[in-house]
């Protein structure tokens, strides 16, 4: 049964994560007054990348790319979609947020393995960014779970009974947005991309399946992250509210991102240090007083 | 089995042998030292909790015992590992070092005998005369390393010394307010003790000498420089072992007399001396994170982050609830061992390469694969990330954290996480990764010597983090002893009361993980394998790939945010000059012009001191 329900997940990550990269383009694409590209556009990348025959620059950039998929894999597995928890009861979110850390790591192992500088640049950078994003957040969701005395995410949701927790704590719901936005490396935040810059930056020397590989590990990503927003945030939903909401967060930060331009690194560390983590900081401090509607 | 006492005393007749060996032969004497250490450990491991022995009388109405405790046990097994997979290490790598390997064997014993009585001690006045050996023994080994390795023992020795003398400071006043000074009676006393401010006073001055070793603020600046010019594999006992006996200070300061009960709550049943303490926990894990993300020397580097790490063990055992403290202790055992880990693979690099400059380096995972997965293991558990034992301790501390509601220190504990993310990258990138320098290129993996120990340590983490049992277990039976509700766990499930995890699952499910993504690399058309020369360049003609390995200013962007920090070493360094120049001028003014006069009042303070009995 787990072996089915880890299968379901994990294949809702790939359909519903890759449609929803496709619709995102083509969003963002109506925005700047664009055609933009077909939904299933993604999945032809995908495979096209994985059936071509690329280079690879040692054993260690192939690990590393291994270990972030892998890693990715392993946190999906563990993120609760609606009410389908593939674990019911391990789905500790400390558990996810450093699990994907692993993929992270390995990812940034594996493309600085390249010896290209952009991509050690751009690790540099996504790193730092991790600095700036993950510190508000999870004090954020530290409220929340001091709150509903729980740290398993699908407790989190079924805790949110009588009102949704976005709307019992709407700055803590605001500062995880903001964060959240970090995460998926939308703009402004897409500093360790940055392709004008650093060359795509850690994607630099990728190339063909291993391309294919790091896109998955990407949507997977994506997946996780908004996956947890909606969890914890807005409220209790079965599997097809969960995607729907899901994809209401998705379309929300796209459009955002559409429209703005993109942040310099320090920039990125300061902004999040003054204004979410001072606003995480408020919000627990309601939380603390009792102040939660 | 051999008694306590004798053990200690084969450890310092040992080190008089080990001298004499090691001038004979370099290797036979470092086998005699392994041999003897991993002894001390299959004795100690084998020790019943409880055993109590006399050892010596100075003081009368005092029983001066040593005895055994899970606490003490714990502790004891923890730096033997480390210093018996180090003794291993050492083997090799002692007989291309330029050190003095005599006296270098002989002062481990010596430091290992002062280490087994710190650990089995059952009063304040032998855990401080054992501790002072430990001390001299480290103090003479770390002059052996760099040019700068002088200093670096003074500054170490003093800063210690400042922490001891409060502790025996607080020895003395125990002894003279209630004229005991074993630890069981100690805290009776002290729990009856009506004044505050006694308690307060004791418990921080006996703190102190814990704060001077884990490398707590204010006392922290002896560990990057100590660190960064002791010989090389001492580095890895000095922060995986010698740090840790800090931390015991620290657990008996808060635990052994039981804080929580001496004083009232101040914040959700943390009591406001906790809650000091745990304040200078998270200056601690900032200035080590933040100062650590800066380092281009890799063993400073470490260094740095050893101080937060300790920061992380003080708030642990500083929340003194059942998961904090649980905490606090599984750190101790997961810092203990990636630090030596982290430690001995850059020994492991500094023996091939020389140099500990981490833009000096680069590519040498090309050329030392092993030293690398260690590095890597190492890295990962210091870093708290699952499924190596490291995360198990860091998702204790954030979980009571929680419970708490201390949201100030959990942000800092996620700054001194996240930030660890930065600061063990930047060696992984420099030193292992990138493009091999040209001098380097014909560097060879280390000696399968130096690579077992090295390879266990990798191999103890990955099972600990797997199956904590083993670890859980003695924190049980420590956290019964001190009176704290034991914290619930079956084997690979551990319980919080904010929720629970499974080790075992998360290992599996990683391990699935990495099975499909390599299934999915199999399938797919095989790449072509190229050079790390053949790269996208922009366009440019590359002629030195030295140069084109990025490691130099690795994160300058947010280096350059805290450039004018406040330097605690600096202020040291004025006070330091400030009492050379009086020293000086006392000098200049009195011994000058007349010695015997200089002497002459010496001996009137003195006696003065000695009628007012001050």
């Amino acid at each position: 049964m787990t072996v089915l329900r880890v299968i379901a997940v994990l294949l809702t990550g790939f359909f519903v994560g890759l449609t929803l990269e496709g619709i995102a383009r083509k969003i963002m694409a109506r925005v700047q007054r664009r055609y933009g590209p077909p939904w299933y556009q993604n999945f032809i990348d995908v495979f096209k990348a994985l059936s071509k025959r690329g280079i690879s620059h040692g054993w260690i950039f192939d690990f590393g790319i291994l270990m972030a998929l892998g890693g990715v894999i392993a946190t999906l597995a563990f993120v609760p979609l609606g009410d389908l928890v593939a674990f019911p009861g391990l789905d500790n979110i400390f558990i996810i947020v450093y699990l994907f850390a692993v993929g992270a790591l390995g990812m940034a192992m594996g493309m600085v393995g390249s010896g290209n500088p952009n991509a050690s640049i751009g690790v540099a950078r996504a790193l730092t960014q991790m600095l700036g994003y993950e510190v508000p957040y999870l004090v954020a969701i530290a409220g929340v779970l001091y709150y509903y005395k729980t740290s398993s995410v699908s407790g989190l949701m079924m805790a949110q009974q009588d009102t949704w927790t976005l709307f019992k704590m709407p700055i803590g719901g605001i500062v995880a947005f903001i964060s959240l936005l970090g995460m998926l490396g939308k703009k402004p935040f897409d500093t360790p991309i940055a392709p004008a810059e650093i060359a795509s930056g850690p994607m630099v020397e990728l190339s063909a399946k291993y391309m294919g590989l790091l896109m998955l590990m990407h949507t997977f990503s994506i997946f996780v992250e908004i996956s947890l927003f909606v969890d914890i945030f807005l409220g209790i939903s079965n599997y097809l509210t969960f995607l729907l909401k899901f994809t209401v967060v998705w379309i929300i930060a796209t459009l955002i991102s559409a429209v703005l331009p993109r942040f310099r690194i320090e920039q990125v560390v300061k902004f999040y240090w003054k204004v979410p983590l001072s606003l995480a900081f408020v919000q627990v401090l309601f939380v603390l007083l009792g102040w939660v509607f | 089995m051999i008694s306590l006492t004798n053990l200690i005393l084969v450890f310092l007749i040992g080190s008089i042998v080990s001298y004499l060996l090691t001038k004979a032969n370099k290797i036979l004497g470092s086998i005699f030292n392994f041999l003897l250490i991993s002894y001390a450990l299959y004795v100690v491991w084998n020790i019943k909790v409880g055993h109590e022995e006399v050892l010596f009388r100075i003081l009368r109405d005092v029983e001066r015992t040593l005895k055994v405790t899970n606490l003490g046990k714990y502790f004891a097994i923890v730096s033997l590992i480390v210093i018996s997979f180090v003794a291993f290490f050492i083997i090799e790598w002692i007989r291309k070092k330029d050190i003095k390997p005599a006296a270098f064997n002989s002062f481990l014993l010596l430091m290992v005998s002062g280490i087994l009585g710190v650990f089995f001690s059952n009063d304040l006045l032998t855990l401080y005369i054992f501790w002072e050996i430990a001390v001299l023994g480290s103090f003479l080994i770390v002059p052996m390393g760099k040019k700068e390795s002088k200093r670096a023992a003074i500054i170490y020795v003093v800063t210690s010394a400042i922490g001891s003398y409060m502790y025996l400071f607080a020895t003395f006043s125990i002894y003279q307010r209630y004229g005991i000074l074993s630890f069981e009676q100690v805290s009776q006393y002290l729990a009856n003790d009506s004044s505050n401010l006694f308690k307060w006073f004791v418990i921080l001055f006996i703190a102190s000498a814990g704060i001077a070793k884990s490398g707590i603020f204010p006392l922290h600046t002896w560990l990057r420089i100590t660190h960064g010019n002791a010989p090389d594999a001492f580095s890895a006992v000095l922060s995986g072992q010698l740090v840790k006996m800090g931390s015991y200070v620290l657990a008996i300061a808060l635990s052994v007399f039981p804080t929580t009960q001496l004083f009232s709550s101040f914040y959700h049943g943390v009591p406001l001396l906790n809650y000091v303490l745990i304040w200078l926990g998270n200056i601690s894990i900032l200035i080590g994170t933040f100062m650590a993300i800066r380092q281009n020397d890799m063993k400073q580097l470490i260094a740095f982050s050893s101080i937060a790490n300790g920061g992380y063990i003080l708030v642990g055992l500083g929340i003194m609830n059942s998961i904090g403290y649980a905490g606090g202790l599984f750190h101790v055992f997961n810092h203990a061992i990636a630090a030596a880990m982290i430690f001995l693979s850059f020994a492991a690099v500094v023996y091939r390469t020389g140099t500990t400059k981490i833009d000096e380096m680069g590519g040498l995972i090309w050329r030392m694969p092993w030293t690398f997965v260690t590095y890597l293991v190492g890295i990962i558990s210091l870093a708290g990330i699952p499924p190596t034992s490291g995360f198990i301790s860091k998702w204790m501390i954030f979980s009571s954290l929680v419970s708490k509601g201390m949201f100030i220190t959990l942000a800092i504990t996620f700054i001194g996480s996240v930030g660890s993310f930065l600061y063990v990258f930047r060696p992984l990138a420099g030193v292992f990764l990138g493009q091999l320098k040209r001098k380097h290129s014909d560097v060879k993996e280390v000696p399968i010597i130096m690579l077992v120990p090295m390879l266990l340590f990798v191999i103890l983490t990955i099972l600990i983090g797997v199956y904590p049992k083993p670890v859980l277990d003695s924190i049980v039976s420590i956290e019964n002893e001190v009176g704290i509700k034991a914290i619930e766990h079956s084997g690979t499930i551990i319980k919080t009361p904010l929720g629970q995890w499974n080790t075992l699952t998360v290992f599996t499910m990683f391990s699935v993980g990495f099975i499909i993504a390599a299934i999915l690399y199999m399938i797919f058309p095989k790449g072509k394998k190229v050079d790390l020369t053949d790269q996208y360049t922009g366009g440019e003609y590359l002629y030195n790939y030295d140069l084109y390995h990025y490691a130099t200013g690795f994160y300058r962007f947010i280096e350059r945010l805290y450039d004018k920090h406040p330097s605690f070493e600096k202020l040291y360094e004025k006070l330091v000059s400030f009492f050379r120049y009086i020293g000086y001028f006392t000098y200049k003014l009195v011994y000058k012009t007349s010695p015997s006069g200089y002497v002459f009042w010496i001996t009137i303070v003195i006696l003065i001191l000695f009628w007012v009995r001050w």
